[in-house]
């Protein structure tokens, strides 16, 4: 039995956190994967910031670079909505607006990593030799419930694009939107981790 | 809930003066280009409620209920933030036309107030994301509140407290509550409830006064001298974005046709939802007229609850005024006056009857919180 093979049976042998974890280590020695992770991990921070109403932009508008801060800095513990944080800073530049949550931010960069990670493996899947079936890529999905957590003062965001009335079981399900975004994208990193091999790549 | 504004009204009447026009106080709303005289104030200088020490000065008269107080706290709804995730603004700042017209655009909503030696005006655009304003006028303690998924200005006298929004709705409605005996005010309703911060307040109704909801073209062509609500409020946002969409043009959630958000209690279908009704109630019941039919006549002749009204619109401010008019006077419109048999003329603002307390409503708020209104369309 050679090394190889005997790195495969542990491997193989091993628990699903164990593969999960062996996995993103391989992705992050990878270039080609560690650019898919960034590339996804971005594009998913931007649309998320979008979605919860951080990151705007000026309609016709531009601004030089400028930064507002709040004169009540303790409003950085403030939640405004459901996983929901107050602003402590305005950022503008050009024809782009950031509010600036360190919470909302948080929030975001967790749900980004693990989608960037979901996707990484995914890509890792696709290029090892004996590919892990195209099921795996499903688990990006879980970080669409997050993209609908955005709200406005009152009330989900997304009931007012649809023109939905929310009762109070619907609010209470907006609630829930980011943390059951959280356990989709871990559930399906484990189950998408444990597909791809090291030894094969 | 019918039978219970009816029993209110009747076990009211005996005493019924206005709640909306008490007295004449130091504040009150938009008055006519020429004016500078308060107008349906209910006068802001009352004592605090017995049992509720330190709490807003409230009016004699207690405003209808749609219910029993109790089950109002029921049927209110979390929006999603919680108490004063909307923050309000508590130390308010003012700049002057020049500077404010650098960044509203003359079509926006602006809610106007204007006293006998200040004349304020409190954009649509920051208060979206505030809803209150606790500011003083005068000398006097007031908040100016705005709820938007009603369409309601208002403004009410607050003491020494300030009101904070308390992140719970009554059909749609925001729930204010004082910060002194943290007890809930719907602001439509302007009237304490129980809620889980004071489980049994008195049940007052606040002294309120009239907000003008007009444009900042209108208001600062009639008060070119009025400070406007700054936007360096001490918070970092956005104030150039609606939530909810845009009343300049009208769209997204204050499209006529378009959806609550939340349950809402109004089934009367006379009008679209989110159509603009300009109403009026007191412990006699409650009217509405609605705000294009108001502009297209400019004198709507009313009753509510036997009480007879007349509605005039004012033309430099798009806005329209509620007067009692027991002897039933008659005024013909000439031009943007109003005339009476006598031969006198008066503006909208100045008819010389006495005004009630009316203010912009969306239909189905107002339906939804007095079902018995009658409506003039």
């Amino acid at each position: 039995m050679t090394d190889h093979d005997q790195a495969r049976i542990e491997y193989s042998e091993s628990g699903i956190y164990t593969k999960t974890v062996a996995a993103l280590a391989v992705a992050a020695s990878r270039r080609d994967s560690r650019a898919v992770f960034l590339v996804s991990g971005s594009v998913y921070l931007v649309v998320y910031l979008v979605t919860v109403g951080d990151l705007s932009t000026l309609s016709g508008g531009w601004e030089p670079f400028t930064i507002r801060v709040a004169e009540d800095l303790s409003r950085v513990f403030a939640r405004v909505g459901f996983f929901r944080f107050a602003a402590i800073a305005v950022v503008s530049i050009g024809p782009v607006v950031y509010l600036f949550s360190p919470g909302n931010a948080l929030v975001a960069i967790l749900l980004a990593g693990l989608v960037a990670g979901n996707v990484a493996l995914t890509y890792l899947g696709f290029v090892q030799p004996r590919a892990c079936g195209l099921e795996s890529s499903t688990g990006v999905l879980g970080g669409i419930p997050a993209l609908l957590s955005g709200a406005a003062c009152c009330g989900p965001t997304i009931l007012l694009v649809f023109g939905v009335q929310a009762g109070s079981t619907l609010i209470t399900g907006f609630q829930l939107l980011v943390p059951v975004a959280v356990l989709l994208l871990l559930g399906s990193l484990l189950i998408v981790g444990q597909q791809v091999d090291p030894s094969l790549l | 809930m019918t039978q219970y504004v009816t029993r209110r009204a009747v076990l009211a009447a005996g005493v019924a003066s206005l709640a909306g026009c008490l007295g004449r106080g130091p504040v009150g709303g938009a008055v006519n280009p020429s004016s500078t005289t308060p107008d349906d104030g209910t006068g802001l200088d009352g004592e605090p409620p017995k049992g509720n020490p330190g709490g807003p000065p409230t009016a004699q008269d207690r405003l209808p209920l749609p219910g029993e107080p109790s089950s109002l706290r029921d049927r209110a709804v979390s929006g999603g933030p919680p108490k004063d995730g909307i923050p309000s603004i508590d130390s308010p700042a003012f700049v002057a036309t020049d500077e404010a017209s650098d960044w509203i655009d003359p079509s926006d909503p602006v809610f106007g107030l204007a006293t006998g030696t200040e004349t304020k005006a409190y954009p649509q655009s920051i208060l979206v994301w505030h809803e209150i304003c606790n500011d003083v006028v005068d000398g006097t303690p007031v908040s100016v509140t705005y709820c938007p998924l009603t369409g309601t200005a208002m403004g009410f006298a607050r003491g020494e407290t300030t009101f904070g929004v308390s992140g719970r709705l009554v059909n749609n409605n925001l729930i204010m509550y004082d910060r002194a005996t943290e007890t809930w005010w719907p602001q439509v309703l302007a009237t304490a409830i129980p809620g889980p911060w004071n489980e049994s307040p008195p049940i007052r109704s606040l002294r309120e006064f009239r907000v003008v909801w007009t444009t900042w073209e209108r208001w600062s062509t009639v008060h070119p001298h009025t400070k406007v609500l700054s936007r360096e409020t001490g918070f970092a946002q956005r104030y150039g974005s609606d939530p909810y969409g845009s009343y300049n043009p009208r769209r997204g959630y204050y499209e006529p046709d378009s959806t609550p958000l939340f349950v809402s209690w109004g089934e009367d279908d006379r009008l679209p939802p989110k159509t603009v009704v300009i109403g009026t109630r007191a412990a006699d019941g409650a009217a509405a007229f609605e705000k294009n039919a108001l502009r297209e006549g400019r004198r709507i002749e009313g009753n509510r609850g036997g009480s007879q009204l007349v509605a005039t619109y004012d033309p430099h401010l798009d806005t329209g005024y509620v007067y009692e008019n027991p002897s039933r006077a008659q005024f013909e419109v000439r031009d943007d006056t109003f005339v009476a048999e006598s031969e006198d003329s008066f503006t909208a603002a100045e008819l010389p009857l006495e005004r009630t307390l009316a203010f912009d409503a969306m239909w189905f708020a107002w339906s939804g919180f007095y079902p018995e209104t009658t409506l003039y369309d």
